[in-house]
């Protein structure tokens, strides 16, 4: 056991922490889900790819640095604590490139992984459907061959930032007499294309932060298609798994979080509140160990497996009881950045799977209860 | 930087795991509820022989000279098998108080030390007593302090008060300070901070003695916990009611993923604390004192949902079950319960000093 950060791992730290300090807007940019503000943001984003810190787990050929779980999660919280801008590539960055890498061919790789991490592209999401939540497998859309590609139909929605995004990668069903998981299709798709439809949805905050996408006989060459066709179950779930666990969330957030909300708590006299904030703060600490311990156990060769559930039930539940702790020590001296904080909180126990759906996932496949 | 068991934990924790699951099966541990002598049966010297008694223990003095993270998975283990007897008392918390003759004795297995916090346990059984008082430290022999039963959740754990202190012959005692008699509650004004063959001030050899018996204390909480949930699945996967098991009810299932999260995330807060006082951080104290909370919740949570899942099997004496819950509830209030814990964390976190973290 040694908690001691190496050298080298110091000196990645000053490296963030220093140009961080240099290079974070003093004013927070104006929200992504408006179309000055993703631009805005899509500029930062290129602006961290400039230093190679859009996406630095990743390899070097593709815009990386290499960093392994310890580096990155250095990254974030150096990223978290100095209040950078929120990521507006993070569904391409976190999700789609793993799994880009373990499934894409080597042209696909070459032709859309720099792209994304110097955010020339941005990915949406387009999982969900009007009658597939949860229930992913029951989703709709369906995928058709046409000659060597594909003509794709269908409705994806609460597509997270597709209001603005250029790409969606989403799943289709190839296999019209296939049910559930089987005979489904991974697509990535330009929303420019020829038959996409794109309807921003207003959400709790009256901001469009996400959309619906409809389909109406889109191609989508061969090339397009991520895995093997048919075998898109498999490689959404490897996307999920990053979802969940502790890529997409890292611990660094919630240490600012709680860091800023500790610091309300010390203004505070209401013993109450004073000690659920200690509590919050020590909660994303263990967060933090957790994550740590975790990166151990990966370099040991341990694969993230139905385990990422237990984080996205801790992170999420935890990322919403700081927001409400903070807005009762507020009260009506509540900030923008804290309202906003806690309506995106919100959203935080539905989405990447709901943690009821989380729970069970628990209780069937790490516990080994029935189903 | 690498956050991980070592090869030298596991192997310890396996040899430990090992003796208690030959040594001590819940029979055992009922047992021990029901004779006083049994406390210190077979899993006692099983865990001698396997080193654990003596872990602590410089190598001067007969032990293994390891340090608290060596052993802080083997107190997992412990906590699991829910060993009784004053074993933290004796193998954690008094080899920071005693001098040279005792650790020997400790080293060897031949010596059970209960320690005043507030209440000594098993103080009955023990060798030699250990009590606070003001500036000193007082070891005492069986006898020497008059004991005062107090009530205990758990049947296995006997707690007593010191009543009056009535020194034996100067010459036979070995250790102890010059005191006059009379009663050790509360200050005394017995003189010298320090105690014969024993070269550290009190107050740090307290400090020390407390702090790494909260750390085995909350990792003992985390094996309990875990044993709880894993008796809680098994019995949710066998009993059945309106024609399936009760583990298919989500309410169920829902209940012990929420356990297995308090402990999949208390454990590291363990771990990490085990670590601060190893290398004695500065932040050692807040650390010992998250993971004693984050343990004692967990393990709380896990008793509480494991009592549920069982029904009123669970509520009855004829299920272990019963042995292990009280066993949580017990310790939660042992070695500061998480009302002082919480407020050594209130201290250090909305102080004036800036907050520092480990790593
Ligand atoms: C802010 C936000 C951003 C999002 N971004 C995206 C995105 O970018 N791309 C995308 O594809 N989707 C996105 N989603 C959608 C998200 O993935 C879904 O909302 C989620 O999967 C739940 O589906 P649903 O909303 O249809 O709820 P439903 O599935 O209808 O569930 C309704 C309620 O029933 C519960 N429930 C359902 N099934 C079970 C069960 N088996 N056991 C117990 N309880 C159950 C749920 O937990 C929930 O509480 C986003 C959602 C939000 C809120």
């Amino acid at each position: 056991m040694d908690l001691v950060f190496t050298e080298r791992q110091r000196a990645f730290r000053a490296e963030v922490r220093d140009w961080l300090a240099a290079h974070v807007p003093p004013e927070p940019l104006p929200s992504m889900d408006t179309e000055t503000g993703f631009e805005r943001h899509r500029e930062w984003e290129r602006t961290l790819a400039g230093a190679r810190l859009s996406a630095v787990s990743w390899p070097r050929e593709h815009g990386g640095r290499d960093a392994d779980l310890i580096d990155w999660l250095i990254f974030e919280e150096e990223y978290w604590s100095h209040g950078a801008p929120g990521r507006v590539s993070q569904n391409g960055v976190f999700l789609l490139g793993p799994t880009l890498m373990a499934h894409g061919t080597e042209e696909q790789k070459r032709r859309l992984l720099p792209r994304m991490a110097r955010a020339d592209d941005i990915w949406a999401q387009a999982w969900s459907e009007p009658e597939a939540g949860s229930d992913l497998a029951a989703l709709r859309a369906t995928a058709t061959p046409d000659g060597d590609g594909w003509r794709l139909t269908g409705q994806k929605t609460w597509s997270s930032r597709a209001a603005h995004a250029d790409w969606c990668f989403g799943l289709f069903r190839s296999d019209p007499g296939a049910r559930r998981h089987r005979g489904l299709t991974y697509f990535l798709v330009p929303l420019t294309a020829d038959g996409v439809t794109v309807r921003p949805i207003a959400q709790l905050d009256g901001e469009h932060g996400f959309a619906d996408i409809f389909f109406d006989d889109v191609y989508a060459p061969a090339g397009q298609v991520l895995g093997e066709p048919g075998a898109g179950w498999r490689v959404a779930m490897a996307t999920a798994g990053s979802e969940r666990g502790i890529t997409l969330r890292s611990p660094g957030r919630f240490m600012a979080t709680s860091d800023r909300l500790l610091a309300l708590a010390r203004e505070s006299d209401d013993q109450t509140l004073r000690d659920a904030a200690v509590r919050a703060w020590a909660d994303a600490d263990a967060y933090r160990l957790y994550a740590f311990h975790a990166a151990a156990r990966a370099a040991g060769g341990a694969e993230p497996g139905p385990e990422a559930s237990l984080t996205k039930v801790f992170w999420s539940e935890l990322d919403l009881r700081m927001h409400e702790v903070a807005l009762e020590l507020l009260g009506p001296r509540v900030t923008a950045q804290w309202l906003d904080g806690f309506l995106f909180a919100l959203a935080g126990p539905i989405y990447a799977g709901t943690n009821e759906i989380q729970r069970n996932i628990i209780a069937e496949r790490v516990l080994g209860l029935p189903r | 930087m690498r956050f991980a068991v070592t090869e030298d934990q596991r192997l310890l924790a396996g040899a430990v795991g090992e003796a208690l699951a030959a040594t001590c099966p819940p029979a055992a541990v009922r047992e021990a509820g029901r004779d006083p002598a049994a406390r210190r049966a077979a899993a006692w010297q099983a865990l001698a022989e396997v080193g654990l008694l003596g872990a602590l223990v410089p190598e001067e003095h007969g032990g293994l000279g390891l340090t608290i993270a060596d052993t802080v998975l083997a107190y997992v283990e412990t906590g699991r098998h829910a060993v009784p007897g004053p074993l933290v008392e004796s193998a954690v918390a008094a080899p920071s108080l005693v001098g040279p003759d005792w650790l020997v004795k400790l080293a060897a297995g031949v010596a059970t030390v209960s320690v005043a916090m507030p209440h000594l346990l098993d103080a009955d059984l023990a060798d030699l007593l250990v009590v606070r008082s003001g500036a000193a430290i007082v070891l005492a022999e069986p006898g020497e302090i008059t004991l005062i039963p107090n009530v205990s959740i758990d049947a296995t754990r006997r707690l007593f008060s010191a009543g009056p202190y009535r020194p034996g012959p100067p010459g036979r005692k070995t250790h102890g300070t010059e005191a006059a008699g009379g009663a050790l509650a509360s200050d005394t004004g017995i003189a010298g901070g320090f105690h014969e063959g024993f070269d550290r001030p009190v107050e740090h050899a307290f400090d020390q003695a407390f702090d790494r018996a909260a750390l085995a204390t909350a990792a003992q909480l985390i094996g309990l916990g875990r044993w709880l949930l894993d008796a809680s699945v098994a019995h949710a996967r066998r009993r059945r009611q309106f024609g399936a098991a009760v583990g298919s009810f989500q309410a169920v299932k829902h209940r012990l993923a929420d356990v297995a999260i308090a402990l999949e995330f208390a454990a590291p807060v363990v771990y990490r604390a085990a670590y601060a006082l190893t290398h004695r951080t500065p932040t050692a104290r807040r650390d010992v004192a998250a993971a004693k909370i984050a343990a004692g919740e967990a393990a709380g949570g896990a008793a509480r949902g494991a009592l549920q899942v069982h029904g009123a099997a669970g509520y009855t004496g004829e299920l272990d079950l019963h042995l292990w819950l009280t066993r949580v509830w017990a310790l939660r209030a042992a070695w500061g319960d998480e009302s002082l814990h919480r407020a050594r964390l209130r201290d250090a976190l909305l102080g004036d000093s800036p907050v520092e973290r480990l790593p």
